[in-house]
């Protein structure tokens, strides 16, 4: 279970993240969506510290961090509490897509090489890059490297995977097969917390959705209660803008 | 005045002596000059309260000032600075027991530092704030993540300007001969003294320079070949 309890963050004077509090059951998948600027990805960011919160606390498992008094160990211990999954993708670019599934497994889990090896191949079969292994990320598609990014999360078996947009950056026929992967991995019951714009996949795939904007969370919900009959006027602009075919009344 | 080509070869074999310390002022001022760069870089892009400043401060000060004058200075300064140090101690050292390649090596480590400082902080600052991210993002420590993944993508960016670093260091031990140590230009000179035949016995030790600096121009093409493997270049 994650849970987030009033976090807070600013750049400078300006406050991003308002007291958010956000709980994740254990299997869950949770979806946040919200315009650019809301703070949804700063938020997601903020689970495995790659953005410092100014305030809040965070707790992952039996892990809890106070986000004040937090030392360079205590975030080393977060950290490996989640994996995340990128926008770019961010793959090692000097290391081809076997290297970069056990590099976590190698260096921070330290596992055996030939075990490492093993786990990471088996990974890339499942999300369709059996025959990829020694391939560098510059020879992959968008697509590959993005599922590539999914299995390296993967290889690490933490309690949460952060999704950071993570069809954002692709064309749009190379989408289909990067959440296909991710909802795979959420049937597997795999605690999952995604940002996206794809609104297809958050009714299908989220437990939970969550929509934020001006660093607060506006509304959450089911997928059904939330997108059929959302209460806040600020949620129902929202989604009318993005999903023109769905009529709300304003 | 004529060309005496038959002693340009006499030349060439002569100096062939005064390779190996050609090479080990330049191999150890560059070694070394690696080292303090990579710590310099890392202190100024940490911007580290300080230490930071200092290196600033020194790279300014060794780049905007001539080799031979930091040559000048160590082999002036250092001994009067040790000497001192070591009457205050009463450590028994004398400076005169350095021997005079000593003095080369110190000082051009220190010019070749400063230079090469900028080039490898070029090439961390070229890696992608992704990459770092990522390595975070599994778990990895910032020691872990900048020597496993963030050094050689640096380093596979610096080494076309590490090169240049090597072979301006290679050309620069020339520096070394007013200290009296004798690498190939001292040679050269040497060798002519005899006969005056200048021109022949520098021709000859540019032949040998040439010939060094092509050497290391294809062990970086190698090296740049295998480190690179991952690259496809923006341009070609």
């Amino acid at each position: 279970m994650i849970k987030l309890t009033h976090i807070s963050k600013s750049f400078g004077r300006h406050q991003v993240l308002k007291q958010i509090d956000l709980t994740v059951e254990k299997g869950e998948v949770v979806v946040i969506l919200g315009p650019s600027g809301s703070g949804k990805t700063t938020l997601l960011r903020c689970v495995n510290y790659l953005e410092k919160p100014s305030d809040g606390e965070i707790a992952i498992g039996d892990y809890r961090l106070s986000c004040k008094h937090a030392s360079k160990k205590d975030i080393h211990q977060l950290r490996q509490k989640s994996a995340m999954v990128f926008q770019q993708y961010n793959l090692f670019k000097h290391k081809t897509a076997l290297e970069n599934v056990m590099e976590g497994l190698v260096v921070v889990k330290k596992l055996p090489k030939e075990e490492a090896k093993t786990r990471s191949i088996a990974l890339l079969e499942k999300v369709g890059l059996g025959s990829k292994l020694d391939a560098y990320p510059s020879q992959l598609s968008g697509g590959q490297q993005q599922r590539v990014g999914i299995a390296r999360a993967l290889a690490l078996e933490p309690e949460v995977i952060l999704f950071d947009e993570p069809t954002s950056a692709l064309d749009p026929e190379l989408v289909g097969e990067v959440l296909a992967v991710i909802r795979k991995i959420a049937k597997e019951g795999i605690t999952m917390i995604v940002v996206t714009h794809e609104m297809g996949f958050a009714r299908d795939v989220a437990n939970h959705v969550v929509f934020m904007d001006g660093g607060v969370i506006v509304e959450e919900g089911p997928p059904a209660e939330l997108f059929n009959h959302p209460k806040e006027e600020r949620t129902k602009q929202f989604l009318k803008r993005i999903t023109p075919e769905l009529n709300y009344s304003i | 005045m004529k060309i005496d080509p038959s002693f340009i070869w006499t030349a060439l074999v002569q100096l062939l002596s005064a390779i190996p310390t050609t090479l080990v002022i330049t191999a150890v001022s560059v070694t070394a000059g690696f080292v303090i760069g990579l710590i310099t870089a890392l202190l100024r892009i940490y911007k580290v309260p300080v230490l930071g400043q200092i290196a600033t401060g020194y790279v300014t000060f060794i780049r905007g000032t001539p080799m031979l004058t930091h040559l000048l200075l160590i082999y002036f300064g250092l001994p009067m600075l040790l000497d001192a140090l070591s009457a205050q101690f009463g450590w028994g050292f004398k400076s005169s027991s350095i021997p005079m390649i000593g003095f080369a090596f110190i000082s051009f480590s220190i010019t070749a530092g400063a230079y090469m400082a900028e080039v490898i902080r070029s090439g961390l600052l070229a890696v992608n704030r992704g990459q770092l991210e990522a390595a975070y993002s599994v778990g990895m420590t910032t020691p872990q993540a900048l020597r496993r993944i963030v050094f050689p993508q640096a380093l596979a960016v610096s080494l076309p300007n590490l090169s240049n670093s090597v072979i301006g260091m290679l050309h620069g031990s020339t520096l070394a001969f007013t200290v009296s140590v004798v690498e190939i230009n001292a040679k050269a000179q040497i060798v002519a003294s005899t006969n005056w035949k200048f021109f022949e016995a520098y021709l000859a030790a540019a032949v040998i320079f040439w010939g060094l600096t092509l050497l290391i121009e294809r062990i970086t093409a190698v090296i740049e070949k295998r480190i690179n493997l991952y690259n496809r270049g923006g341009v070609a």
